[in-house]
This record gives C-alpha cells, sequence and structure tokens, in this order.
C-alpha cells in the first residue's frame, strides 16, 4: 500500500543494496503510520546515511524500530542523525547514537534527548573522535543514576573546559570521569581531571592509566577524597584496639579494595584481618574490626569446626592450608546467596554473642549503627532487618536472667558459648529450608544485606587454626596464659613463615641490588672489595668476635667479622631538604633543651669557683666556720654545659627492610630514620653530651659493616650532615656483632654513663641463619648482656609493630620502646632521648 | 573518725609521730603475702624495697603497716637534688651560733620510726650511700660533720621505693646497695581486689561502677606498650570512682581522671575512650 514515491525510492535502494531494502522495509510498517512526508524523510535519510557509510545505513534502519517505539516520533532523530553525517569518519559516532536512542528518549525525555543529542554534536564539530566517545557511552552511565541530562550537563561542563584549555580527549575522560562522579560526586570531577590532565602531559601512559583509574597516584586521590573513615590512617588506633581486646597476635593488612568495588567490608581468612582503605564511618569501622577479629578468635576457622561443617555439607574438606568456602555455597546453585546471607547471619550472631561477653558494648553499638542506617535495598531490607531484631535477641540472651526472653527461638542456640560454626551452619540449613526468606540474585542488594561492622565471612580463602579454641579465649587479662599458646601457635605456623620469610630474603636481596644502582656509585665501588675475595690480609677481614650459639650453648669464637667503615654516600639536598621540613620540630626541640637547662643540667654545687653563689653552701661553710671547723671555701655553684658524665651512640640498623615505603604512604622509612638521627644529632649539640652515630648491616656472618657516621671526638658539621641525608638501607640485620662492635667502641670513651640506642625496625636476621629466627635472637640477646657487664645500656627503639613479641626477651622490659607511629620517629626519637638520660 | 593520715587539720606537726589510740588504720587491701614479708622483715629490722609502677599502693602499703606495727614513718621524697646533709643535718646559724639540725633521717634514726626513702633512684649516688651503713648489720649512721656515729634505734628500719619504668634505664641502683633489701614487688591488684579498693576508698560508688571501672582500667593498662608512660594506676580509677562519687557523667569522669592527665597523644585517647565507652554505655 506504499504511495509511488515511496516505491520508487525503495526501488532505487534495492538497486543500490537489497540488504539495506530488508533493513528498510522490516521497520516501514512502524514509520508509515507517521505519514507519508515523514515516511520518505526517513526513507531518503536511511539512503543518504548508507551513502556516507553502508554500514551507518543499515544501523540507522534497524535501529529504528526501537527508537520509534520509545519517542513516538521519527523526525526529530532522523535530523540528529543526518546531522551526525556532517563530519567524515563518524560511523562510531552514529551506531552509538542509533543505540542509544531509546533509553535516551525514556531516560531523559524529548527536551534531554534534544540536548543530549547537541552536546554530542558539539564534540563532533572539536573532534570526531570525541563525538565517537560521546555518543558511545551509554546515556543511563553518563546521566548516573536517575540524573536526567542535568547530570550529563554537569560531567560535560568539566570535559568542555579541559578539551578547550589541555585539549583532553573525552575519550580519555569520560569513561574514568563517570566513575568518579558516582564516587564521589560531581564537584569531584574537575579536579580530578585537572591533575590528570597534569600528568598526561609529563607522560602518555602514566596519564591514561591515571584517567582508567588503575594507577596508584589516582586511586589514592580518589581515596583521599573518598567520604567516610580512612581505616589506613587510623591503622595504629585499629592495631591498639585490637590488642587491647585481643591481645597480641592479630595480624591487620591492608585488602586490595577499591572505591568501585562497591560496599567496603573488613575481611578475614584465618591468619590475618584485611582492611579496606574506607568505610562508611568511624563506627561501622571499630565494629567492623572487633567483628573481624571476633570470627578469628572465637572459631570461625576452628580446623574441627570447619571439618565438621564440610561433613554436614557433604562436601569433602580439603586437608590443605588453604580451604575454600566455596564447595559450602555452590551446592544451592542459583539460590547460593540466600543461603550465604543466612549462613553469615547465623555465623555472625555466634561470634558475636561470644564477643559481648568481653566487650559489653557490642550488641549496643550494632544496634545502634544499624538503626542509624536508614537505606534499605528493597530485595534484602528483610534480611537487614531480622538481623537488628536477632541482634537485639542476642544482647537479651547475654544479659541473662533480668532481661526479655528470647523472642526467635530459631537462634537461640547461637547464644551459647558452646556452639560452634557447624551449629551456624546447621541452624542457617533450617533456616534456609523454611523457605521465609526472599531470594536474592542482584550483587548490591546482597551487599546491602549486612548490618554496619558485618559482611561476608567467607570472601577470602581460609586458612584453618588448629588450636583447640578455649585456648585461645583466654583473655589478654590473663597474658601469661596467653603466652604458650601464642608460641603454640608461632611453632605450628613456622613452616609457612620461614617459607615467606626465605622469600622476603630473596626479595630484599633483589632490591638490595636494585637499591644499590640507585643510590650511587660510591656504595657499589665499597661494597665491591669485601665482597667474596680471596686473599685478604686480616685488615680487611675486619675485627672478630664471638658469636653465641644457643643450640650448643657455647661461643662459636671469632665468628662474626666487623669491618668499619665510612658512609660512601652523602646527600646533602637531602639534608637541606629535611631541615627545612623539620625546620620547626627543630626549633621546638631546641627551645625544649635550652628550657630545661637550668633544671636538667643540674648546676655543680659546691664549686671552688663559679658565676653564682651557692646559698646553701655558705650557710654551711659559715656555721662550720663558726663552729669552730676549717671548712673548705667551695661556695659556688657553676653551670657546666659540657659535663661528660654520659656518652650515646646511636646505632641505626641500615638493613634493607628500611627501604619500604611507608603503608600510610607519604614516603619511605628511611626517610624518616634520617630524619630522626638528624634531629638526634641536632638535639645533641645543643645538649652536649658526648655522642657517636653510626648505622650497621650485614651479609654472612664475615661481612658486618659498622659505618661511623659520627664518631666521638669527631666535629658535627655539615659533611656529617649531608652523611645522615644519604643513609640507605643495604642488607641484613647481624644486630649482635654490631652490639659488641659498639660496645668495643665505648672502651675509648671516659664516662659515667654509657647509653647505646639501638634505632631498629625489624628483628636480628641475615641471610645465613638459615630460618632459625632463635639462633639471631638469642646471640643479641647475648650481646646485649655483654654490653650491660661492660657497663653500657642497650636501648632499644623500633618501628616494628610486631616487636613486643621479640624485644623483651632480648633486651629485657623496659629497654626497648615501640613507636608505632613511624611518622612520630622524628620527633620522638630525642625526646627518648632526654627522658633517657634525666 | 580520725585516720592516721588524717589527724589535725592545716597544724604544724613534727614529722615523727607515733599512731595514736582512736586513729583508724589507713585502708590497705593486701594482694598477696606482702604484709607477712614486711611483718618477718620488721622483726629482723632488715631494710625493704618496695618495687612497682605508679599509683599502684606502694606508700599506702607503708602507711598501713607503720601503723600496724606502730611505729612512726617518716617520708623523704627523693629528688635529683637531694644531697646527704638534706637527709642527715646540718649546722644552721642562729645569731653568733651554730645549730645542728637533724635530717629526717637522723630523726628517724634516734627515734626508731620507719623511714621512707620514697623514689630513691631519683637521689644522686652520693646521697644514696648514706644509708649503707644503716642497711647491713652495722645499723649505724655516721654524721661525718659532727664527726659522730648513732647507732639505729632498735626499732628503726629504713624503706626504699622505686619504679622500675624505662625512665630510670640510666639510673638504676647501685647493686650494692640494691642487695641490702629484702625486695617485696608490687603490681596493681587483681580485678576482686581492685573492685574492693574502689569501694572502700570512695564511699557512695556503686558495685556497678566499681566493676565497670576495673575492667575499664585492666582493659587500658594493655596500652602500655604503645607509649604510654604510665599506666591507668589504682589510684587513677580511685580518682575516677571518686569524681562518679561527686556526681559526674562515668565517661567524663574517667576521662578527666584516666585519660587526659597520662596521654596527650591523640590516637592513644582515643583508644583509652573506646574502652571506657564499651564498659559505660553498655
Amino acid at each position: 500500500m506504499s504511495s509511488p514515491a515511496i516505491r520508487t525510492l525503495l526501488d532505487a535502494i534495492r538497486e543500490a543494496s537489497g540488504e539495506l531494502l530488508f533493513e528498510i522495509e522490516a521497520v516501514l510498517p512502524v514509520i508509515r503510520p507517521h505519514g507519508e512526508a515523514v515516511t520518505l524523510e526517513w526513507i531518503n535519510a536511511c539512503r543518504a546515511l548508507f551513502d556516507f557509510d553502508h554500514e551507518a545505513g543499515r544501523v540507522f534502519a534497524r535501529g529504528s524500530r526501537e527508537a520509534e517505539k520509545v519517542s513516538e516520533v521519527v523526525l526529530p532523530w532522523t535530523r540528529q542523525a543526518l546531522a551526525i553525517m556532517r563530519w567524515r569518519h563518524t560511523l562510531p559516532a552514529i551506531d552509538g547514537f542509533v543505540k542509544n536512542l531509546p533509553r535516551a528518549f525514556g531516560s531523559l525525555g524529548h527536551a534531554g534527548e534534544d540536548r543530549w543529542a547537541a552536546i554530542g554534536l558539539t564534540w563532533c564539530a572539536r573532534s570526531v573522535d570525541c563525538g565517537c566517545a560521546y555518543f558511545a557511552t551509554p546515556v543511563l552511565e553518563m546521566s548516573g543514576r536517575g540524573g536526567g541530562i542535568a547530570a550529563i550537563e554537569q560531567l560535560n561542563t568539566p570535559a568542555e573546559e579541559l578539551y578547550d584549555s589541555r585539549k583532553l580527549q573525552l575519550g580519555t575522560f569520560l569513561p574514568g570521569a563517570i566513575r568518579v562522579r558516582n564516587l564521589l560526586g560531581t564537584q569531584a570531577v574537575l579536579p580530578w581531571a585537572m591533575r590528570g590532565a597534569d600528568i598526561m602531559q609529563s607522560g602518555r601512559t602514566r596519564g591514561e592509566a591515571y584517567f582508567r583509574l588503575e594507577s596508584e597516584e589516582s586511586l589514592a586521590l580518589l581515596l583521599e577524597n573518598m567520604q567516610g573513615y580512612k581505616l589506613a590512617d587510623r591503622n595504629r588506633l585499629l592495631g591498639i584496639l585490637l590488642e587491647v581486646w585481643f591481645g597480641e597476635g592479630m595480624e591487620l593488612k591492608e585488602s586490595t579494595w577499591s572505591p568501585e568495588k562497591g560496599r567496603p567490608f573488613m575481611e578475614m581468612d584465618g591468619a590475618s584481618l584485611y582492611f579496606p582503605a574506607v568505610m562508611g564511618n568511624r563506627e561501622e569501622a571499630i565494629l567492623s574490626v572487633l567483628h573481624a577479629a571476633g570470627h578469628m578468635r572465637h572459631g570461625t576457622f576452628d580446623r574441627a569446626a570447619m571439618k565438621q561443617m564440610f561433613a554436614d555439607a557433604k562436601v569433602e574438606f580439603p586437608e590443605s592450608d588453604a580451604v575454600s568456602w566455596a564447595p559450602i555455597f555452590t551446592r544451592f546453585g542459583d539460590d547460593a546467596m540466600r543461603f550465604q546471607l543466612i549462613f553469615d547471619m547465623c555465623e555472625d550472631l555466634r561470634v558475636e554473642s561470644r564477643l559481648q561477653k568481653h566487650i559489653p558494648n557490642y550488641f549496643q553499638r550494632l544496634i545502634a549503627a544499624a538503626r542509624a542506617t536508614l537505606a534499605r535495598h528493597p530485595e534484602t531490607a528483610p534480611y537487614y532487618e531480622l538481623a537488628v531484631a536477632t541482634a537485639e535477641d542476642a544482647l537479651r540472651a547475654a544479659r541473662g536472667a533480668n532481661s526479655d526472653p528470647v523472642r526467635d527461638k530459631r537462634f537461640a542456640p547461637l547464644y551459647e558459648s558452646s556452639a560452634t560454626l557447624a551449629d551456624a551452619h546447621r541452624i542457617a540449613g533450617e533456616i534456609f529450608a523454611e523457605n521465609t526468606l526472599p531470594r536474592v540474585t542482584d550483587a548490591e542488594a546482597f551487599t546491602a544485606a549486612f548490618l554496619p561492622g558485618r559482611g561476608p565471612n567467607t570472601s577470602r580463602v581460609a586458612h584453618p587454626q588448629d588450636n583447640p579454641e578455649e585456648n585461645q579465649q583466654s583473655q589478654p587479662g590473663a597474658e601469661q596464659e596467653n603466652q604458650p599458646d601464642e608460641q603454640g601457635e608461632d611453632e605450628s605456623d613456622s613452616p609457612t613463615e620461614s617459607e615467606s620469610g626465605e622469600q622476603q630474603d630473596g626479595g630484599e636481596k633483589q632490591e638490595t641490588a636494585g637499591y644499590g644502582e640507585s643510590s650511587g656509585a660510591a656504595k657499589r665501588g665499597e661494597n665491591r672489595p669485601d665482597g667474596q675475595q680471596t686473599g685478604r690480609g686480616p685488615a680487611d677481614k675486619g675485627i672478630p668476635y664471638p658469636e653465641w650459639d644457643y643450640r650448643e650453648s657455647r661461643y662459636k669464637k671469632n665468628w662474626s667479622w666487623v669491618q668499619e667503615k665510612r658512609l660512601g654516600e652523602s646527600n646533602s639536598t637531602e639534608t637541606i631538604r629535611l631541615m627545612k621540613q623539620y625546620s620547626n620540630a627543630l626549633k621546638r626541640l631546641k627551645k625544649a633543651i635550652q628550657s630545661q637547662k637550668p633544671t636538667r643540667m643540674s648546676p655543680k654545687v659546691k664549686q671552688m669557683d663559679g658565676d653564682e653563689i651557692d646559698l646553701n653552701a655558705v650557710v654551711e661553710y659559715v656555721a662550720e666556720k663558726i663552729s669552730g671547723r676549717s671548712p673548705s671555701p667551695a661556695i659556688y655553684r657553676r653551670r657546666e654545659m659540657r659535663q661528660r658524665e654520659i656518652s650515646v651512640i646511636l646505632l641505626a640498623d641500615m638493613s634493607t627492610s628500611i627501604m619500604q615505603h611507608l603503608p600510610e604512604g607519604g614516603g619511605r622509612l628511611v626517610d624518616r630514620i634520617r630524619a630522626g638521627v638528624l634531629l638526634f644529632a641536632e638535639g645533641m649539640e645543643e645538649v652536649g653530651d658526648n655522642y657517636a652515630i653510626a648505622g650497621f648491616c650485614s651479609k654472612y656472618r664475615d661481612n658486618v659493616s659498622y659505618y661511623n657516621i659520627k664518631d666521638f671526638d669527631e666535629v658535627y658539621n655539615d659533611d656529617v650532615r649531608s652523611q645522615i641525608g644519604g643513609m640507605s638501607g643495604r642488607l641484613a640485620t647481624r644486630m649482635g656483632a654490631a652490639i659488641r662492635h659498639a660496645t668495643k667502641h665505648f672502651e675509648r670513651v671516659e664516662s659515667r654513663r654509657r647509653l647505646l640506642l639501638l634505632l631498629s625496625d625489624g628483628r636480628p636476621e641475615d641471610y645465613d641463619d638459615g630460618g632459625d629466627r632463635r639462633y639471631l635472637h638469642e646471640d643479641t640477646r647475648m650481646a646485649v648482656k655483654e654490653a650491660v657487664a661492660k657497663g653500657v645500656h642497650p636501648f632499644c627503639i623500633t618501628v616494628d609493630t610486631m616487636a613486643n613479641q621479640y624485644l623483651p626477651q632480648i633486651f629485657g622490659a623496659g629497654h626497648y620502646l615501640v613507636l608505632d607511629h613511624i611518622n612520630s620517629l622524628p620527633n620522638k626519637l630525642p625526646e627518648i632521648y632526654l627522658r633517657l638520660r634525666r | 573518725m580520725k585516720t592516721a593520715t588524717a589527724r589535725q587539720r592545716g597544724v604544724e606537726h613534727d614529722i615523727v609521730q607515733i599512731p595514736q589510740a582512736g586513729e583508724v588504720a589507713p585502708y590497705y587491701e593486701p594482694q598477696g603475702n606482702e604484709v607477712a614479708v614486711f611483718e618477718a622483715a620488721y622483726k629482723r629490722r632488715l631494710p625493704v624495697m618496695l618495687k612497682g609502677p605508679t599509683g599502684c599502693g606502694k606508700t599506702r602499703f607503708l602507711e598501713h603497716m607503720a601503723f600496724q606495727l606502730h611505729r612512726p614513718l617518716v617520708t623523704v621524697s627523693c629528688h635529683e637534688d637531694l644531697t646527704s646533709s638534706d637527709l642527715v643535718g646540718r649546722f644552721l646559724l642562729e645569731g653568733a651560733e651554730t645549730v645542728w639540725q637533724d635530717g629526717p633521717l637522723t630523726r628517724a634514726v634516734k627515734a626508731g620510726a620507719i623511714c621512707y626513702l620514697d623514689e630513691i633512684v631519683e637521689a644522686r649516688t652520693d646521697s644514696t650511700v648514706v644509708i649503707h651503713s644503716l642497711t647491713d648489720h652495722r645499723r649505724k649512721l655516721t654524721i661525718e660533720k659532727k664527726g659522730q656515729e648513732i647507732d639505729a634505734h632498735e626499732d628503726f628500719m629504713l624503706v626504699i621505693s622505686y619504679n622500675p619504668g624505662y625512665q630510670t634505664v640510666l639510673k638504676d641502683l647501685k647493686p650494692s646497695t640494691k642487695q641490702r633489701f629484702i625486695g617485696i614487688n608490687f603490681d596493681f591488684p587483681n580485678e576482686e581486689i581492685e573492685r574492693k579498693i574502689l569501694l572502700s576508698e570512695v564511699p557512695g560508688v556503686s558495685n556497678e561502677h566499681a566493676q565497670q571501672l576495673v575492667a575499664a582500667g585492666r582493659k587500658a593498662r594493655l596500652l602500655k606498650d604503645h607509649g604510654l608512660e604510665e599506666a591507668t594506676s589504682t589510684r587513677a580509677l580511685v580518682y575516677a570512682a571518686s569524681m562518679i562519687g561527686a556526681g559526674l557523667d562515668p565517661v567524663a569522669a574517667c576521662q578527666v581522671a584516666m585519660v587526659n592527665p597520662i596521654t596527650d597523644d591523640p590516637e592513644l585517647a582515643e583508644a583509652l575512650m573506646e574502652i571506657i565507652n564499651a564498659h559505660f554505655a553498655a
């Protein structure tokens, strides 16, 4: 029933391409009702597009059906499509445009769609690539969740600005910008992109990685701007809380979570806790940490219970170190998420009931936080509500007799302290079978079902724990009791640990080589002569020291060889930078020392001469004179600046590990050590005590290097300063030999008190200790003992937060300090010294 | 009710005071065998050294024992400028005459009191040497300036205290001094005893509050390795209980008594507050 005009046109198309005609005829029935004029124009457009690019014409014709259906018009979008054709090579733009049309009309409305297309055309006018990128981006993504055309305009403004000022391509900008907008809001897009444009100018690949949100710097920027509680910055607090509530032995690591991965959860695997960089708020973060540690401590990873659960589920339990939870859930097929939510809820209730016993407000906090969160995902709201209700029940159960009885009896057995993981699994199975909770399919809905602080318990492969749970449960209050089984844990872990230790060592060796290269030829040149060379004289070999072998309970004579040398590198720019960075701290430090001086540098009383009169001495003198004695006329007091009654060596661990980057960012550990040593030296100049600065590292027993950075009678000058700036890490930590050598140093010094201040970041280790940590521990302990016997007081300052496990044995209680805040090292180091010398 | 520590207030009185009839013994709750050890040491008049952290009850223990043994207690708080004449005595001018004035140690030696040298490590080494002859079989005090010697009163006893924290690494007692003493180790009391102490020290504090305070205190002590110079002491708990007794909200009371005084580190303070909130916000 086509009009002649249409028929002529179609005939002409048949000539050109049968395929196109086929596409057109398929859609024609929906176009024709709009009238002959419209139909003609549409067919002409198809033809024109086809002539422009065969594929474009076909795509347009094919997409018209949907476009018409949603928009109920034809001409507006037909004309828009034709407009795109004005530029060459715009097939991708046309393709994207057509595919987006239904959604554009559907979500933006007619006016919105018009604006959307107009923006796209402007981009085409700027650059075809940009235009293609624009139209290829799904409209719904661009507008965000129901943001409409306004959201697209908001994205477009910075894009235009950056294109005009920095020639930033839209295709580079848009995908990342959408994610940034979704995560952080519109206002974050421009600063993020500006930064990216800068990076782009310095290197294209780096810039592109930034815009894909794949580079460290863009992730860091994202995390920085994320709303919420930043766990990475509060590492120390979390660590302290864990120790308070769970005692030692909880390892806290940062997970690989990044913002676009959805809701952040704390994770655990039976060996460590993994925290996301950011969580919603402080309450959620702290609840999460306590919750996850609760799982670790209260038997979620207990091997026996896991075995039982796997048996109940009729799944084979793998006798390996790492056990996947997956088989527990996969047997439910499509309904796995429903079971997992129920199972997590049961297991959470069980663990939290145990937690409540020693953290008395846990449930109160959990419930308050859960109620404060108002957003519910419609699909899983019943889970959330049930979780709140059961938490309230568990609290009632915890309060015992004087509280209301538990309402939901199904969960009641979990509140008993004898319940295990297998019980949680069994009860979850029963509740699952009741089929009262809705099916869950959507991942977002799944994550929204968890109360704040809770999360999927089985997100990581589990490392079953072998310790009987009762022992683990013993509370930090009873530390002594705890100790043995922690050691037990150590032992059972030791195979894996020593393995990883070796791996680390290997890594360290490699790193060393890398750093060696980067920190200049000076050191390499220096290292070479004491490498494995033959025919060296004893002078080259250094000074021999005995080493203690605990396995045979005897000293091995001339075992470790210490070579004393100067530090080859110096770095005055670094020194100047550090001096500038810490100038305020330095000023404060000097002021503090000066203000302390009169009292701290206790003036010498009863002197034969001096600048003030000692009133007590005068009275005494007069009194004794009158009483007929002949006292000595020592009636003055004098302030001696240089009272050489204390001398100190600051001995810094210069092993490879100090080159590591700080977990919280902001540089490497070595930067803090340099700054600390520098401030220490400056402070010492002010105090006037006799001091020396040295560093040490080692590679095998016959190659312990002792770097004299400043000797006792050496003047502290720019040369020493720049050597401090050039301190860097290399090789391993044979602490005992270094302590012995430092002790020997003291022999040349006349002073009443001798302090050996050891600055370390980890346990004593060397490449040839064969993975037997105890060997060098014991040797260091003996070295400390020898030092004490020679009148030297060793005191260790460490930044290794795990140091509480070994330092007490080596240095003795009260003779070490763990700084759990690395950034505080520069300021703390001189402070600690001043406190020690008091 | 008069207690030995609270007799006539605002009135000067001599440092040597024998407990009077009608006074009530200073409250002390034994933690172990320290009372028996002290009594035995007193029987043989051996010098005693009290070791333990600040605020765990060393001084109170001694007050209590002195009262029980019916001996006067002479306390000298040692500081770094304390010289031997501050302990032994000195000549003073009086008109054109000079008068010898006994120091607290000499007074105690003569009167047969218990002399308590608090925080002895703070004193200069030369002043600690004067006690040597008093602490062995000689039981003699040499007054060098007068060229005299005093044989100690038969009831005289010397007690020193010190706090083995890391602050004193360089200021340890000389081994020759240390080995002259009977050593009694003190630590913070266990939960049950600490609760009792709170209840008796602060009349009116509820059993529940005492329990919560003690539990929070125990957790707070775990932070010692994280940069607290001194752990939360029993004294701090008593203060907190007193503040609660005076009507302050428990969390606020704990903050002012157990957090603010002992740390300036915001994160430690935050961790301490977490502990307190956990115990009181229940």
